[in-house]
């Protein structure tokens, strides 16, 4: 374990850094081939305002996500993007179906060929939307369908939800009760701004899951 | 290249051959990465002797369950393309970033910018604010996830069943989908939209409430607790894989019949 880990890391690495250079490749190519530089003034304003929420948000979620993602696959998923929206529910249900242990080799594996097949799977059907984009654009556009894909991740949490709460019931009581209060009193809170309410669940639920386990009520 | 070095009209870069070219770029780095780890995996697995059906299952519900929300994300490129050009939002969307956070990036990098008035400038701003703003989480990983996971990660025992480590993590998992609940729940006391027109906010903010996003969530999680059903008490195993996939098309579709009956 501890050596296939170790080169997971050394991969894991080697691609964080080619991704990064393929990412910045884009910007520096445009500005190389229209001759176009960046406004500097307008560069510093937008990445600061936007990393005072990304760069903690993004220590947070390498922090919670890590262990369910396991070495490659955090290492994957963190070039690749969509964690919350696809990456973490896809590895859920994978271990759920597989049922592994996180932290175990098993999980690993499972964890890692989830993600990849979930990013293949993603630039796949990008690819295939932008070459079928003129037929495609009227009906992924279109109003009837609109409301589909508005609620694709309340669909997503509602369908995996069933599973968790199945097995976890007694957890289950503490995070809802508290989501729905703090939902009436705050409601924009809540949904501008899930990573928070995310961490304060779970935190909420770890704590319930303690008093419990403590009580020998699980 | 010499008639694209002097590129100065907007039009034309943001639809240049040369950025679908990186599109395809990203896109078979993206592949070629996966299948990299996915290969690394594959014969870890395979020396471990676990079985193969647990690891097409793993390939068979990953690939079925990603497809909905991957058609979600092609939508966000539609929704960028009338400001950005089809190829910026296809690179964007297809590494680490997702819609609300690209429209922010252009809406703090160019303030205001609509598609008429947007500058080869604006352009190149925005593609660096979108690139370089979003990196912090892979720069974490790169420098600190081996330590944390040395740290404090292994020092959480899986086997042992009696111990409190192994329900962390199944409360942070419960506490995400509570909050995805939260998420759908709040919209129905109020939901504030950020109004976009031409892939851009408007700064136009609508006050709505709606209960479609809880109807969704409830209505996907009976679907799957029937599937659930015919999985494990009918026997019906061919549906396990697709069980979640099926579910997220029901729920979706009620939304579209709700829509089309007037509720939005």
């Amino acid at each position: 374990m501890k050596d296939y880990r170790a080169r997971m890391h050394f991969y894991g690495r080697i691609f964080t850094v080619l991704g990064i250079a393929v990412m910045f490749l884009v910007p520096f190519i445009i500005w190389a081939v229209t001759g176009v530089g960046p406004n500097v003034e307008q560069l510093l304003v937008g990445v600061v305002a936007l990393s005072v929420l990304y760069l903690p948000g993004g220590i947070i979620e390498v922090l919670t996500y890590g262990p369910i993602l396991g070495t490659s696959g955090t290492y994957l998923a963190f070039i690749t993007g969509n964690l919350i929206n696809l990456k973490i529910p896809c590895v859920m249900n994978a271990r759920e179906l597989v049922g592994t242990e996180i932290n175990t080799e098993e999980n690993e594996i499972v964890s890692t060929i989830a993600v990849a097949f979930s990013s293949i799977t993603t630039v796949i059907i990008m690819t295939l939307g932008v070459i079928m984009l003129i037929p495609l654009r009227p009906i992924l556009n279109s109003p009837v369908l609109a409301p589909a894909f508005n609620w694709v991740v309340s669909a997503l949490f509602g369908a995996l939800g069933y599973k968790y709460f199945k097995h976890h019931l007694k957890l289950v009581v503490a995070p809802l009760v508290v989501v729905i209060v703090l939902s009436i009193l705050m409601p924009t809170f809540v949904y501008g701004n899930i990573v928070i309410v995310i961490l304060i669940e779970a935190l909420i639920t770890i704590l319930f899951a303690r008093i419990l386990w403590k009580k020998n009520l699980l | 290249m010499t008639r694209f070095l002097a590129a100065s009209d907007v039009m034309t870069v943001k639809e240049a051959w040369w950025m679908y070219l990186l599109g395809g770029l990203v896109t078979l780095f993206i592949i070629a990465g996966s299948l990299f780890f996915a290969y690394k995996a594959y014969k870890r697995a395979k020396e471990l002797e676990m079985p193969k059906e647990n690891l097409k299952k793993t390939i068979i519900s990953s690939v079925s369950f990603s497809i909905l929300p991957s058609i979600g994300i092609f939508i966000g490129v539609i929704t960028m393309a009338g400001l950005l050009g089809v190829p910026l939002p296809w690179i964007r969307l297809s590494v680490l970033g997702a819609l609300h956070y690209e429209l922010m990036a252009v809406s703090v990098a160019a303030e205001g910018v609509t598609v008429s008035a947007l500058t080869v400038e604006n352009f190149v701003t925005i593609a660096f604010v979108m690139t370089i703003a979003i990196i912090w989480g892979a720069i974490f990983a790169l420098f600190f996830f081996k330590k944390y996971q040395e740290k404090v990660i292994d020092k959480v025992k899986p086997n042992d069943k009696k111990s409190f480590a192994n329900l962390i993590f199944q409360s942070v998992f419960i506490g995400m989908i509570a909050a995805y609940f939260g998420d759908a729940f709040a919209k129905m006391i109020n939901y504030e939209v950020r109004e976009v027109v031409d892939g851009a906010y408007t700064g136009v903010i609508l006050d709505r409430t709606t209960f479609v996003p809880l109807i969704v969530f409830v209505s996907s999680f009976i679907f799957m607790a029937f599937f659930d059903y015919l999985v494990t008490k009918k026997n019906q195993k061919w549906l396990e894989n697709f069980q979640l996939s099926l579910s997220m098309i029901l729920g979706m579709a009620i939304a579209v019949f709700l829509g089309m009956g007037g509720i939005y």
